[in-house]
């Protein structure tokens, strides 16, 4: 029925001598929304890196439709172009418009002609919101504003998957519900998201499985249902409690 | 009459050793009766027909500049509209035309002329310059062509005008020029101050005019011009036992030319035709030609020099500021493609052998950085200039030399600026660029240099700046640029203040106008600092950076 669209295998990340992932084995399907949670340094942010390859993978695999993105003759800005990236800080191109944010890379990569690009830039910062701002640069606009562009220029590369590292980590708070929001609008769609993040409601509330990562393997996972509210590992259950008493 | 001993030129001097023993050497030449040898002269002539002469054309009156042929002088072959006069220039077209030859004047560098006449560049080098021991060693002379004594040269109202001996200088404060035996000639006067010498006569005029000395040592020609040129000073002379002890140095003049040189005898016959009463006539010419009218106050000086040298000034001006800007640009592009090249990632493991050739190319580059970040721009153009027409005999001009030394020094310059700006923008950026699939030259080319470039902006705007500046060394390698134009008009006219003054306001001007440019350039690709925000249903409005 649904078809596996990334497959890690035996994922090992080393720094120098720290090892920053063990042994990760996770497959992601086409429509679901993934929420890695888990505390600082366990290794969510790294693991999502190495699913788009900024960091590369010390041993194991990770298999795109079954093939292989480290293998040498991969072509991998192309699978880079697929899977896109959200990053906690916004990272938007400081030397170009929000519409020149969403359609550079439309144009380089995906060889769309300029009116086209535009088109679907433009169809893209309306969904988000942003498309007034469309001739704002980056440095005129509001951490939230960046991020929801961010997010369009994502979307604007028709990406399979879309992941997400820590989007509201670098917000002020009255911020990160625009951005929530924009990000709820597109799991409904059926977008493949992954999303590390620290928000245990958006975790509960839009994803279909929930990640619990710790000292860098994965701790536990399974149905949003079944992690938040029935964990079985102790780790998962003493996280939760320290978060969900916390935000609630 | 420089006794100049060549700090810079030693290095030269080892090299110049082996061109000599690999020269064949021609045998002397036969006194000849009247008639010349004409096969034999052109033989040791660069260009058959030709006598090219090396001079200053800033050691009046000797040999100065001048903006028209009036009273005999010659066109600077090297600086067209600049002509050539003095005792050496009148010497040199007297040579020329008893050894029936083409004159060619070329303005040098002082530090220039001995490895001009080195490599071949000129054939004789006329340029008041003494036949000391040193100098012997990699110069032929002629016999003198003229004679002096050294003088001290004072103001007119000082405590020191009426001094008829050395001993009267008691105490005093006295300059010299730097690198020549007058200075050495100092510690000759009891309990003197010799003060830090001085690299020009017109500093130390200006210093003894000003009373930060009390006297500098001159020969006798240059105390005259000088005295002319400044009604306020005057020079004393000594006799005999009073006077300085030259010892063993030459206080003479003669021609150089290269070791060996077969133009040696058809050059002492020529001299020999000259007589003694002819050489002191024409001295005395020359001084009077010097000499200028009642100074018409300052500003009256200034606006003569530049009534006189103006166009030069702006032929200077011109030639600087093209080369700065050529130069910058190229220097620029080498700069860039360096940071680009140094940016590349390169993978040991997954590509070992591109990633060998990698690191030799980048030692490569760092050697050049290193070489030119760490000698002076000065040595370099020497070396390069003057080294590739001795060893390769590759005949640059000036100008393409000043191109190539100033753009590569910028080149190894700006590499580091270009690093330090592309290691200044943000991760962030070159992971985005690569989260939506672009490769290493892309995500340069569009997102990072960009952006690095609007930063390194002020650092480039500065090296331009700093290249306006610096072609004022090129004078060795005798470009005709604002500072060699300076120097002329200074060393002319006797009138250093003024001839600066021009140049500095000169030199002023370029530079507000192009840090102004650039201001402009830097605003410009900031972009607009106001944004308009579409709305379907109302009017456009206007946000202003900083509102939000």
């Amino acid at each position: 029925m649904s078809k596996t669209i990334l497959e890690v295998q035996h994922l090992e990340k080393r720094f120098g001598d720290n090892l920053v992932l063990k042994d990760i084995d996770f497959e992601v399907e086409a429509g679901e929304v993934i929420s890695i949670i888990g505390s600082s340094g366990s290794g969510k942010s790294t693991l999502l890196r190495c699913l788009n390859l900024l960091e590369t993978p010390t041993s194991g695999d990770i298999l795109y439709h079954g093939d292989s993105i480290l293998a040498r003759s991969y072509d991998q800005n192309k699978y880079r172009a697929k899977v896109g990236m959200v990053f906690q800080g916004f990272n938007l191109f400081k030397n170009m418009t929000a519409l020149k944010n969403c359609t550079v890379g439309q144009v380089k990569i995906l060889d769309r002609s300029q009116a086209e690009a535009e088109k679907i830039a433009l169809e893209n910062l309306e969904k988000v919101g942003m498309a007034p701002y469309r001739d704002a640069r980056p440095d005129q606009l509001s951490g939230g504003q960046q991020q929801r562009i961010a997010i369009a220029r994502a979307l604007s590369m028709n990406p399979e998957v879309l992941l997400f590292d820590e989007p509201t980590s670098a917000l002020d708070p009255e911020m990160v519900g625009e951005v929530l929001d924009t990000m709820t609008a597109l799991a409904r769609e059926g977008l493949t998201m992954i999303v590390v993040t620290h928000e245990m409601a958006f975790a509960r509330d839009v994803s279909s499985r929930v990640v619990f990562m710790d000292k860098g393997v994965i701790a536990e996972s399974g149905p949003t249902d079944q992690i938040i509210n029935n964990p079985e590992n102790e780790r998962t259950k003493e996280f939760l409690n320290r978060y969900l008493t916390e935000n609630k | 009459m420089k006794n100049k001993t060549w700090t810079r030129w030693l290095t030269l001097s080892f090299l110049a050793l082996i061109f000599t023993l690999i020269t064949p050497l021609t045998s002397t030449i036969n006194a000849q009766d009247e008639s010349y040898d004409q096969n034999l002269i052109n033989e040791a002539l660069e260009e058959p027909g030709t006598l090219k002469v090396g001079m200053e054309a800033n050691y009046a009156p000797f040999n100065w500049s001048q903006t028209s042929s009036s009273n005999g002088a010659v066109e600077i072959s090297n600086s067209p509209g600049e002509y050539a006069n003095g005792y050496d220039v009148q010497m040199a077209v007297r040579l020329a035309e008893e050894l029936n030859l083409t004159l060619e004047i070329i303005k040098l560098d002082w530090d220039g002329l001995p490895p001009a006449l080195e490599s071949g560049m000129i054939d004789a080098v006329i340029a008041g310059m003494s036949p000391t021991p040193e100098r012997e060693r990699q110069i032929d002379f002629s016999n003198a062509y003229y004679n002096s004594e050294i003088v001290l040269v004072v103001r007119e109202d000082s405590n020191y005008a009426a001094a008829n001996s050395i001993g009267d200088f008691d105490s005093a404060r006295v300059t010299a020029q730097l690198n020549t035996f007058h200075y050495d000639l100092i510690e000759q006067i009891p309990n003197v101050h010799r003060q830090t010498a001085m690299d020009s006569f017109p500093a130390m005029i200006t210093s003894v005019l000003s009373g930060k000395s009390d006297a500098y040592v001159s020969e006798a020609p240059g105390a005259m011009a000088a005295t002319a040129a400044n009604s306020d000073l005057m020079y004393i002379t000594f006799d005999e036992n009073n006077g300085f002890d030259t010892g063993q140095v030459n206080t003479s003049i003669a021609v150089g030319m290269q070791k060996d040189s077969p133009l040696l005898d058809p050059v002492n016959q020529a001299l020999s035709t000259i007589s003694q009463a002819d050489r002191d006539q024409l001295m005395n010419d020359m001084v009077l030609l010097n000499e200028r009218g009642e100074s018409t106050g300052f500003w009256g000086d200034v606006r003569e020099i530049w009534d006189m040298y103006g166009s030069q000034f702006l032929v200077g001006a011109r030639n600087t500021l093209i080369i700065a800007l050529i130069s910058t640009v190229i220097g620029s592009t080498i700069g860039l493609g360096i940071a680009i090249y140094r940016s590349i990632p390169v993978d040991k493991k997954r590509n070992p052998i591109s990633y060998f050739f990698y690191k030799l190319f980048d030692l490569l580059i760092m050697v050049y950085i290193e070489i030119f970040r760490g000698t002076p721009m000065m040595v370099q153009s020497m070396l390069i200039f003057y080294g590739s027409k001795l060893f390769f005999n590759i005949d640059m001009s000036p100008l393409f030399a000043a191109l190539l030394i100033v753009s590569v020094n910028t080149g190894a310059y700006i590499s580091e600026v270009f690093r330090g700006g592309i290691m200044g923008i943000d991760k962030g950026q070159s992971e985005a660029a690569k989260a939506i699939g672009m490769s290493h030259f892309q995500s340069m080319t569009t997102v990072i240099l960009p952006q690095a470039i609007r930063n390194t902006l002020p650092a480039l705007g500065n090296e331009f700046v700093i290249n306006i500046k610096d072609t004022s060394v090129l004078n060795v390698i005798a470009v005709t640029e604002l500072f060699f134009v300076t120097r002329s008009a200074a060393g002319s006219t006797y009138m250093t203040f003024q001839s600066f003054l021009i140049a500095s306001i000169i030199y002023f001007v370029m530079t507000f106008v192009t840090t102004r440019l650039l201001r402009l350039i830097e605003n410009y690709m900031s972009g607009s600092a106001s944004y308009t925000v579409h709305e379907s249903s109302t009017m456009p409005k206007t946000v202003e950076r900083g509102s939000l």
